[in-house]
């Protein structure tokens, strides 16, 4: 998948890209007129589009573009947080918004929840050890059996699962869980909790060993 | 009062005096006017009998008598002239009284001395009084009707010009104040009026909105360019730290001082994030059309919370009316403002203590009370608790200091009184007023 990244500052597109390379190609430009010139020879799956450009109004080239790659995901990217700007964003079309500072493992989300949605990838079931994940109808089956996780613990499996390989720091985790409201202190230490029930729930259908934990950091899926 | 009114009042009141004063005063100046008018009446009587006596001669009158004396048909008048002897004096006018044919009558008589034959006369000239005074009567009466008649069509023309004049002032406070609510996006066109002072009024109001609303857009723009400008650098940072973290080749002691960074990062956008939200909601950038019900609001609240209940084995109890709706509230806000006080309540709670939310409805206001049987608060420290970045010693945990800064911003924001009882060791009650 091709990701367009439309950001005027430098090394946090470059950020961007060493974090999203791994699952996209991504094609970085600083301006508008840039993006436009990209946006005119190639066809992109998403475009990742900064509200504070410096030679056009973020919002004028989301309509430009949506003109010239009309196939394309948008996501907003902007430190300026205004609601208005929000609404706006959305009501041009925009599929997504992502006020700064946001976690890379949230705007990878966002993509992967995008993809489910607009380019119907959703593979039904997603194989994790023994076990499979719905993640449509946010069950897990051991074989044909259903097995029960409350909301909180399906949500952070999932986002493992969509993070898998990647070590998550309990922070990041609490983060996702309970976004802005999240307590460092309180929170991160119930991640371990949410994580014991998890392998508690699914050790007595087979082995969870995929499910790791990193000494001082957190937690990977290893699969 | 209305200025209207008062002016109506004003012009009515002031003209009924002088209407009251102008009846009182009139029967002594008719009164006056017709004494006046009847001495110099007198006067010129007597310059006719001199007359008559310098061309005639005074036996014209005297015919040989000694007196002479003559009265109108009815007594209204009289003319008498008698010797004098040697009395020298000057004319008199006087009111006195004669008996004349039996009947007493009152006289206005002007007296005067006269030389004729080398003799002294006394001349007399009289007028009855009531002669003198039989118009005064219909004089006032008709004097009143056109008073009267005057001061209503002076009333009336007065109403009407103020009404006509104040008129611009109406306008202005009909499009420029009333149901006005800021920021004043819209200005109605200028009011067309000749009256300078109204003219300098709308200007100066028209000229002072916009300033607020320039002032508004100022520090609107400045909080997005401070956002802008703080978040950007911390974005960078974090996404850094985020593929440092998931570099293979991190050792672990790299990993766990990545981390302690992305702590310390994090604990810096919650800062900078509490003093936007606080800076937006100053500046009031969060619509108030919300209506929500304080039962599912707690409900949603305690969603978000109730995992940190079973790490003390805190006992959480609601008694609240379900079907209670308040209104013209930011729902985001308001959950944030119940947030921030039941998190306190059960961060500053101690090992088996409880929290219990209840609410009282009266009939302008609506009360929701959470109480804690947490550790309370100092009273030295009890003032000074809604302040921003007062760091307040609560045990072992220690807040940002800013979770009831915002608190009470959002409270103030909406007009809810937020107030607080406490005792050390004992726990803390938090009450939010809201008005209805």
């Amino acid at each position: 998948m091709k990701v367009l990244i439309i950001e005027d500052e430098r090394s946090m597109a470059t950020e961007m890209e060493a974090f999203l390379k791994k699952a996209y190609h991504c094609d970085l430009v600083a301006s508008a007129s840039q993006a436009v010139a990209r946006l005119e020879d190639n066809a992109y799956d998403f475009v990742l589009l900064d509200l504070g450009l410096p030679d056009m109004d973020g919002l004028q080239l989301l309509q430009q573009a949506r003109k010239l790659c009309p196939e394309a995901a948008y996501i907003i990217l902007t430190a300026r947080g205004q609601l208005e700007d929000r609404i706006k964003g959305l009501d041009l079309g925009a599929d997504d918004y992502l006020p700064k500072p946001f976690s890379l493992l949230e705007l990878q989300s966002r993509m992967q929840a995008i993809s489910r949605r607009k380019f119907g990838l959703q593979d039904v079931l997603i194989p994790l050890g023994d076990f499979s994940v719905d993640l449509q109808k946010r069950n897990v089956y051991f074989e044909q059996t259903e097995i029960t996780l409350s909301r909180k613990e399906f949500d952070l499996l999932s986002y493992m699962l969509l993070h898998k390989n990647r070590p998550l720091s309990r922070m990041q985790l609490s983060e996702h869980i309970w976004g802005d409201l999240a307590d460092d202190e309180y929170d991160s230490n119930y991640i371990d909790v949410h994580i014991k029930n998890i392998r508690r729930k699914l050790s007595t259908y087979a082995t969870v060993d995929w499910l790791q934990t990193i000494r001082h950091v957190g937690y990977k899926i290893k699969i | 009062m209305k200025l209207f009114t008062k002016l109506t009042l004003f012009i009515t009141l002031s003209k009924m005096a002088v209407a009251l004063l102008f009846v009182l005063l009139l029967p002594v100046l008719v009164e006056d006017i017709a004494h006046q008018y009847n001495d110099y009446y007198l006067r010129e009587q007597k310059k006719k009998v001199l007359q008559v006596i310098q061309q005639n001669g005074i036996d014209a009158y005297l015919q040989g008598e000694e007196t002479y004396g003559s009265y109108t048909m009815l007594k209204e008048e009289y003319i008498s002239l008698e010797p004098a002897g040697n009395t020298i004096m000057a004319d008199t006018i006087a009111t006195v009284q004669r008996l004349v044919e039996g009947d007493t009558l009152t006289y206005r008589v002007l007296t005067h001395i006269l030389q004729a034959n080398h003799r002294a006369f006394l001349l007399e000239v009289g007028r009855k009084t009531t002669t003198i005074s039989q118009y005064n009567r219909p004089l006032q009466r008709m004097a009143l009707y056109v008073l009267g008649g005057l001061i209503i069509i002076t009333i009336l023309i007065d109403l009407v010009f103020t009404r006509l004049l104040l008129k611009p002032l109406g306008v202005i406070i009909q499009t420029r104040l009333l149901h006005r609510r800021f920021p004043f996006r819209e200005q109605a066109p200028p009011i067309r009026t000749s009256t300078a002072d109204f003219q300098y009024l709308d200007d100066s109001l028209v000229e002072l909105m916009n300033k607020i609303n320039d002032a508004f857009e100022k520090e609107r723009e400045f909080t997005s360019n401070a956002s802008h400008e703080l978040m950007t650098p911390i974005s960078i940072l974090q996404t850094k730290m985020e593929n440092l973290l998931d570099e293979r080749d991190t050792d672990e002691a790299l990993q766990h001082t990545v981390q302690g960074m992305m702590k310390t990062l994090k604990r810096l956008k919650k800062i900078v994030h509490s003093l936007l939200l606080i800076s937006r909601i100053e500046n009031d950038q969060f619509p108030k059309n919300d209506a929500l019900s304080p039962y599912l609001l707690v409900t949603e609240v305690m969603e978000e919370l109730s995992h940190r209940l079973e790490e003390k084995n805190l006992r959480f109890s609601m008694q609240l009316s379900p079907q209670t709706m308040l209104h013209r509230l930011n729902h985001d806000l308001i959950f944030q403002l119940v947030y921030n006080l039941l998190q306190n309540a059960v961060k500053y709670n101690r090992e088996n203590g409880s929290i219990t939310v209840t609410d009282e409805i009266h009939p302008d206001h609506y009360l929701l009370i959470i109480s804690d049987t947490g550790i309370g608060i100092s009273s030295r420290e009890v003032d000074t608790i809604f302040h921003r970045f007062r760091k307040i010693q609560r045990g072992t945990a220690e807040g940002y200091g800013l979770g009831l800064a915002i608190a009470h911003t959002i409270a103030q924001y909406h007009h809810i009184q937020i107030s607080v009882e406490t005792t050390m060791d004992q726990g803390s009650t938090f009450t939010l007023r809201f008005p209805l």
